[in-house]
């Protein structure tokens, strides 16, 4: 079945493995209208022409015209309209470090914790990458009585439970646990300690012999050793990277990679969301209108997973604003916080392929996550990369566009 | 005077927003996600993410009357920063503000997010203002801005700044006000003189009392050769601003000022920007827990009012000067508008509000106050006048 999408952005080709029906063509943002983009687009260039006059023109209309708390466009409108408003005034890394002291403050393990069920509980955007990471683990682990997943990650560990699970009820002994979490979030910092005893709390429910540690003093992930982790020779190592590699700066990527080599893990599971803010990041208006294709999706898959009145969906939102604005309005060297330039899977998979040869998903983990997807909303498929032109993983598309991939890899 | 600016209303512990936050989930002891498998069926290996959480907030509101303070002095911050143009203080407050608002939230918040949200498109608009000021004034170094209406004169420190931060440095900076007390005149000149003389800037304050649609005569305004001249106009729907529409009109082209700057004023009082806020936002407070009281929690029809409707006035009402925002700005009091072009008032007694009452009383809602006045109806929430209507003839 041929993929009918008219946005051909890297869509692999393969045929759709499992498909839900999509909801009727009735967008849910801004039908045809679209002005936000147009008005959006228009501003990139001019900032990038230096146009003075006409920058303050369409500045002027889209401030008219946007709200943060209106429908898709004129969400899309505000939050890059502030970004393209910093870039303008160069207030950028400000703004950033503003928002993001802002936005810790009022952060508490209670209110993380919410909003990352809820946000589960509507869409697969994050779950996709847990149940295809950990069958792909759990697999590669089989057999083994020690295990040491290290988790490079910011999503307070909702991934694991199902895996301890799975683990308690193996057939075999059950294996022992170390779960080593590395945290380069400042929000996500402040609540581990609370999300490891309750982590303990639930792996001694399950009956599996457990281990917790954090590791948060981190500048950045390439100051990661094996001691620091404390990988032991005895151990089967499992490293789990999701939304991590993104945060590297991108000229230290590769050296991050050969360093996660060097842990000798018997599987490498690698997650993240499918746009390209890197290979354009010295031109401003490519960049910008990846970022603003990105964002467009997202935005309108929140619109349409939540409800209208959602306080959560408007946290996710002010997220994605703090990441445009560091995107597109800051400096490359004094980043200040994470990087945030994504990459897509074609190009991760380049990268890896220097330390690494990758694992296919076996039939059992793809169905599992095909079953997965039939809990939510229409919308949803799973679609298979292509075996050559160094592609591998799975992709989670929404309405067709490849959003997430996940992959596995092993040395 | 903060706390008389939040309503007196039981909000606080009955708004059904508030309620629902205190409606914490009890979690049982090894509990960990939403999706409990622990007591689902075990052979589901994969399978955890079924169960809904209940339905709480997840902004974890505690404490809320402690942070709906907190919330207003921010905003009243914030506007303060706005009045005299600092548009770094502004910009750093609002991302706060904004944290702690959602138009989801309880009245307090749902107001905050608005006025959050007009703050920043003023902060937007003023910056823009200022460029297009800047732009205009490039290459010059003798200004001479004629203000028809200069009250406080609160809006010229942000034309300083940006004159004073120049590299080319300004010779001279001059500001014709007009108005109508020669104390306030005096005042304000004094205050714009210590302000220009903080900033280094050569500085020149000439009061005129009285209307510019009075002046015949160029040499009256003291214009000077060299010169680029900058008019700033406000209208006020509510008085009288030039003397004479026409006679301002002649005077302009004769003037050919290099840059004109107008504002369009709603409310009745408070010629500041800051004096206009406070009595918006307590009068949207007031409207914003009538509100609340009358729909439902999650109501999307709610928030679909509030964004549509408040949202673009309580824009109309902070932003200053540029184009207006919809188009259709509501006049709030039509009673003096209508008698400066001639028309005179009909009493609103009797029948008409008669009918007024009987429909209010079909409603639910608690709290409204219907009372004639001069022949005009007021509907009132809380002892707060919200609308006045009024009927009028043309007067003979």
């Amino acid at each position: 079945m041929q993929s009918n999408s008219s946005n051909n952005n890297n869509l692999p080709q393969t045929s759709h493995t499992s498909t839900s029906r999509s909801s009727d063509s009735g967008e849910a943002c801004g039908g045809g209208n679209k002005w936000a983009s147009k008005l959006l687009s228009e501003c990139a260039r001019a900032i990038s022409d230096k146009d003075s006059s006409k920058i303050h023109q369409l500045l002027w209309m889209l401030n008219e015209l946007a709200s943060p708390y209106g429908d898709c466009d004129q969400k899309l409108a505000s939050y890059f309209l502030q970004a393209l408003f910093c870039k303008a005034t160069d207030s950028g890394q400000r703004c950033f470090k503003t928002l993001a002291t802002v936005a810790e403050k009022s952060h508490s393990f209670d209110s993380a914790r919410k909003l990352i069920l809820k946000f589960q509980e509507v869409s697969p955007w994050t779950t996709f990458g847990h149940v295809a990471s950990n069958g792909a683990i759990l697999e590669a682990l089989d057999g083994e009585s020690k295990l040491h997943i290290i988790d490079i990650s910011n999503t307070l560990c909702t991934q694991w439970p199902t895996l301890l699970e799975a683990l308690a009820t193996r057939n075999d002994e059950t294996p022992r646990l170390k779960l080593t979490v590395v945290v380069t979030a400042s929000i996500v910092k402040s609540v581990m300690k609370e999300i490891g005893q309750r982590m303990e709390k639930f792996a001694r429910l399950m009956g599996v012999p457990f281990e917790f540690n954090v590791i948060s003093g981190l500048n950045h992930i390439g100051e990661l050793t094996k001691e620091g982790l404390g990988v032991r020779e005895d151990e089967a190592v499992a490293i789990n990277c999701v939304g991590a590699l993104r945060r590297v700066e991108v000229d230290e990527r590769n050296s991050v990679i050969q360093l996660l080599r060097s842990l000798s893990p018997r599987v490498v599971t690698v997650v993240e969301e499918e746009a390209d803010f890197s290979s354009s990041r010295y031109d401003f208006v490519r960049c910008f209108e990846e970022c603003l294709r990105f964002y467009t999706l997202y935005f309108e898959m929140l619109e349409e997973s939540f409800a209208p009145t959602s306080n959560e969906r408007l946290m996710l939102e002010r997220e994605c604003s703090r990441n445009i604005i560091r995107v597109l309005a800051c400096d490359e060297e004094n980043g200040g916080g994470e990087c945030e330039r994504r990459e897509r899977g074609i190009q991760w998979s380049g990268r890896l392929r220097e330390a690494f040869s990758p694992v296919g998903f076996s039939d059992d983990v793809v169905d599992d996550v095909k079953a997965l997807l039939k809990r939510y909303k229409a919308g949803w498929a799973l679609v298979l990369a292509q075996g050559d032109n160094h592609e591998s993983g799975i992709y989670l598309t929404w309405k067709e566009e490849p959003v997430v991939w996940a992959s596995a890899w092993k040395p | 005077m903060l706390q008389s600016l939040i309503p007196q209303s039981p909000i606080n512990s009955t708004d059904p927003n508030n309620s629902s936050s205190s409606m914490k989930s009890k979690r049982a002891a090894g509990d960990f996600t939403a999706g409990d498998s622990s007591s689902e069926d075990p052979s589901s290996k994969r399978a955890s993410y079924e169960k809904p959480t209940t339905e709480t907030d997840s902004r974890g509101d505690d404490g809320g009357e402690a942070s709906g303070l907190r919330l207003l002095g921010l905003l009243l911050q914030c506007a303060e920063c706005v009045a005299i143009d600092n548009l770094n203080g502004a910009t750093d407050l609002l991302p706060e503000i904004a944290e702690l608002s959602s138009p989801f939230g309880s009245s307090p918040e749902r107001v905050g997010a608005y006025f959050a949200h007009a703050l920043q498109a003023r902060v937007v608009s003023s910056y823009l203002a200022n460029q297009a000021i800047f732009q205009a004034l490039d290459g010059e170094d003798r200004v001479h801005v004629i203000d028809f209406d200069i009250m406080q004169g609160l809006q010229w420190p942000g034309l300083f700044h940006i004159l004073a931060s120049r590299p080319k440095k300004i010779r001279s900076m001059r500001i014709t006000g007009f108005g109508s007390s020669s104390e306030l005149l005096e005042s304000t000149g004094r205050r714009l003189a210590d302000f220009a003389s903080s900033l280094g800037l050569p500085f020149e304050f000439h009061p005129l009392e009285g209307k510019i649609g009075n002046v015949t005569d160029l040499s009256q305004l003291g214009v000077r050769p060299q010169e680029a001249i900058v008019v700033h106009w406000m209208h006020h729907c509510l008085y009288d601003v030039t003397g004479s529409d026409l006679g301002t009109l002649k005077l302009l082209t004769l003037l050919r000022p290099k840059l004109i700057t107008t504002v369009e004023q709603d409310l009745s009082h408070g010629g500041s920007f800051l004096a206009r806020f406070v009595e918006a936002l307590h009068y949207y407070s007031a409207l914003f827990d009538a509100l609340g009281d009358g729909f439902g929690a999650d109501s999307v029809e709610r928030h679909m009012v509030e964004q549509q409707l408040f949202g673009c006035e309580i824009r109309n009402i902070v932003a200053v000067g540029g184009p207006k925002r919809t188009g259709e700005v509501k006049v709030e009091r039509w009673g003096d508008e209508l008698r400066r072009v001639g028309f005179g008032p009909v009493s609103l007694g009797g029948s008409p509000a008669a009918q007024a009452s009987l429909l209010l009383g079909m409603f639910p809602w608690k709290g409204y106050t219907l009372v004639e006045e001069n022949g005009c109806l007021k509907l009132g929430w809380k002892d707060l006048s919200l609308l006045t209507a009024s009927a009028w003839r043309p007067a003979d």
